[in-house]
């Protein structure tokens, strides 16, 4: 059985011959790391955003904190950094990692690879810069401008082009599911951009508002959810040591994702200025979802049989695992939200906000956490630093999480409610607010346990690649007999 | 386990960009045909502001400084909507490149706000939001110029419903 270690050492072999000094899977030990950076800043920008709806004094120091730091434009701040700096090139490494293995070819490119890295992190930057300037496009998750858009793209395609390479050039034939979904994010990432960010640009009315609602599903339904749900596909055999349940329900989640998710788009406008047949439109597919996400959990509880014990030992399975659930609630929870009963409640609430954390924040993150702390050992030949930092990660985000969403959620409901009782203006409307203000506290707390999480990553990814203990060989592959 | 066509590169790619492209067509391009959504009403026609008006460069700073993440601007036909005047309809966003419906109402939905208040107050209210509301958590843009706290206020008084709109929603 062909071990991956093995197989590392082969290819830096390779290199050494042809052509200079770049080590294999930099490009995506390099988007962990930078990744990491990214989500820290978030996380402290995500914090100003919490303590100001508590108190909207707060960081008003003077005009130009006040201008710079103002919570509208703190917010999309918060949401592009996880986004773009975090969560989007947490999957990118994971691209970069898990194509090489399961090809068993070396990257096409690592200097290509190397060199996308560095650009997607400076156009960020500057994306960044330019939120802060309030150079904001009024579209959620699309806010930065058509100049950081159009390199985003451009960076993005020499990505693919360095990943297709790669898979042209494979060893195994055969491609494992994981690169049907992977596969499936590199046409699909690309054009959500495109379609997200380009027409938008020019055109106006409410087609305009249904194109930008269906980037805003579709960077999550298009890009994290096949690119997560891949990720676990590959993880899950690897870290519980059992082949994939069934090949084929994968299969069936991969083309139930594509088609039902791309058409969601318009349940965001559920109720709203947009024609009847429009809505529709949005909800059944919203519904469908049902399909691929029971697909994913059938095939979880398949494969798990038997292995349930290795949770309590194997913490990255037990990231996965939880990012698993929360995904499957998130999409629970998602074709709820969209019917249009529940979504007269809910929509403009707080709930939302505890809605988007639930697959972004508990679903993906923690299975790229997982990724992380499965593939950086493999990557540099040091074993994670320390399992009880590993394990404090958890805790915070986990209980952190909870706390954040089910203050959301809660708030939300009696903001719903609050509304219906017709405290909709003026100084009813505030009075709701008021009533709320425990819950934005207990977000603020929630929120600072999932920092504080963070911080124990940060620290245990610095110390693991500074000072971690020399890896020992490599379990089997369980998934390419 | 595996057969050919899970080999089959150019089949999985086709199958992701036709299934993504269908829904695009469905979401994105049909809804520019639907004659509910391209004909202005006589709302849109107030709110297509002529280039550098106040109303255009108060919109400008309304963009600018985030307003839309916590005002929404769309009156649904449902009851925790039902005192904010007449219900939103397709038309009424005709010219707005971007309309600035949004999704969160941490403040209240600003679509008719012209309507509720007078130019003073809104002025005096962007200053200091505390000084109306004690619980307000809405930030004090008292740090904008003159110049764009006057265009902004412009803004929010031009979203009102046009007078014959006014009486034609009014059977909701």
């Amino acid at each position: 059985m062909e071990t991956h270690w093995t197989l590392t050492l082969e290819l830096k072999g390779d290199f050494r011959m042809s052509t200079a000094t770049i080590r294999p899977y930099t490009t995506s030990k390099l988007f962990m790391y930078t990744s990491i950076v990214w989500l820290l800043i978030g996380m402290v920008v995500a914090l100003l955003v919490a303590v100001k709806s508590v108190n909207p004094d707060f960081l008003a120091i003077n005009r130009w904190w006040q201008e710079y730091f103002t919570y509208g434009r703190l917010r999309p701040i918060h949401t592009n950094t996880v986004l773009f700096g975090w969560l989007t090139p947490a999957f990118f490494a994971m691209w970069f990692y898990i194509v090489p293995v399961l090809t068993k070819a070396p990257l096409y490119s690592e200097r290509l690879g190397v060199f996308t890295v560095w650009a997607w992190n400076v156009v960020y930057a500057i994306g960044m810069v330019m939120l802060f300037l309030g150079r904001q496009v009024p579209v959620e998750y699309s806010e930065m401008p058509l100049v950081i858009d159009i390199p985003i793209i451009l960076i993005t395609g020499l990505m693919v082009y360095n990943l297709a390479r790669t898979i042209m050039n494979r060893k195994e034939r055969i491609l494992y599911v994981t690169l049907w979904y992977f596969l499936g994010t590199m046409v699909w990432l690309p054009m959500i951009y495109i379609v997200g960010n380009i027409p938008g640009a020019y055109l106006s009315g409410i087609g305009q508002a249904s194109i930008a609602y269906t980037w805003v599903h579709n960077i999550i339904g298009m890009w994290f959810t096949p690119a997560g749900v891949g990720t676990i596909y590959f993880l899950m055999p690897k870290l519980s040591g059992k082949p994939i349940y069934s090949h084929k329900l994968s299969l069936i989640g991969f083309w139930t994702i594509g088609a039902f998710y791309i058409w969601n788009g318009p349940h965001h406008l559920v109720n709203g200025p947009i024609p009847l047949w429009l809505m529709k439109a949005g909800i059944i597919p919203s519904v469908l979802l049902i399909i691929p996400v029971w697909t994913v959990l059938a095939n979880v509880i398949g494969t798990m049989k038997g292995a349930w014990h290795k949770i309590s030992e194997n913490i990255e399975l037990k990231f996965m695992m939880t990012g698993t659930l929360f995904y499957f609630l998130a999409c629970i929870q998602g074709p709820f939200q969209a019917l249009m009963g529940p979504n007269a409640i809910l929509h403009f609430t707080y709930w939302t906000v505890g809605h988007a954390h639930l697959p972004l924040f508990a679903g993906f993150s923690l299975v790229a956490f997982a990724g992380y702390y499965y593939a950086l050992p493999r990557i540099i030949g040091r074993q994670i630093y320390s399992r009880s930092l590993m394990n404090w990660h958890y805790w915070f985000s986990v209980v952190g999480f909870l706390i954040f969403g089910f203050a959301m959620w809660l708030a939300g409901i009696l903001q719903g409610f609050g509304w219906m009782d017709g405290n909709q203006v003026g100084a009813a409307f505030v009075k709701v607010l008021e009533s709320l203000h425990m819950y934005l506290i207990a977000r603020a707390i929630g929120g600072t346990f999932m920092f504080l999480g963070q911080i124990a990553f940060a620290w245990n990814i610095y110390k693991t690649a500074t000072a971690g203990k020399q890896a020992e060989a490599e379990e089997p592959m369980p998934v390419l007999q | 386990m595996a057969n050919q066509s899970e080999k089959n590169i150019g089949a999985l790619l086709g199958g992701a960009i036709a299934v993504f492209m269908i829904g695009i067509i469905g979401t994105c391009v049909l809804p520019f045909f639907d004659s509910s959504i391209n004909t202005p009403t006589a709302t849109a026609k107030l709110k297509n502001y002529l280039p550098n008006s106040a109303e255009a460069r108060g919109r400008v700073v309304y963009i600018k400084e985030g307003c839309y993440w916590c005002h929404s601007q769309s009156v649904r036909p449902v009851k925790a909507d039902s005192k904010l005047g007449p219900v939103s309809v397709p038309g009424d966003y005709y010219y707005d490149k971007i309309p600035l419906i949004m999704t969160q109402r941490t403040g209240p939905d600003l679509t008719w706000v012209g309507s509720r208040y007078s130019p003073e107050w809104q002025y005096e209210h962007l200053n200091n939001p505390q000084k109306f509301y004690n619980g307000s958590i809405m930030p004090k843009y008292n740090y904008l110029s003159e110049q764009d706290k006057k265009d902004l206020v412009a803004y929010l008084m031009s979203l009102k419903p046009a007078p014959a709109a006014k009486a034609g929603a009014a059977g909701r």
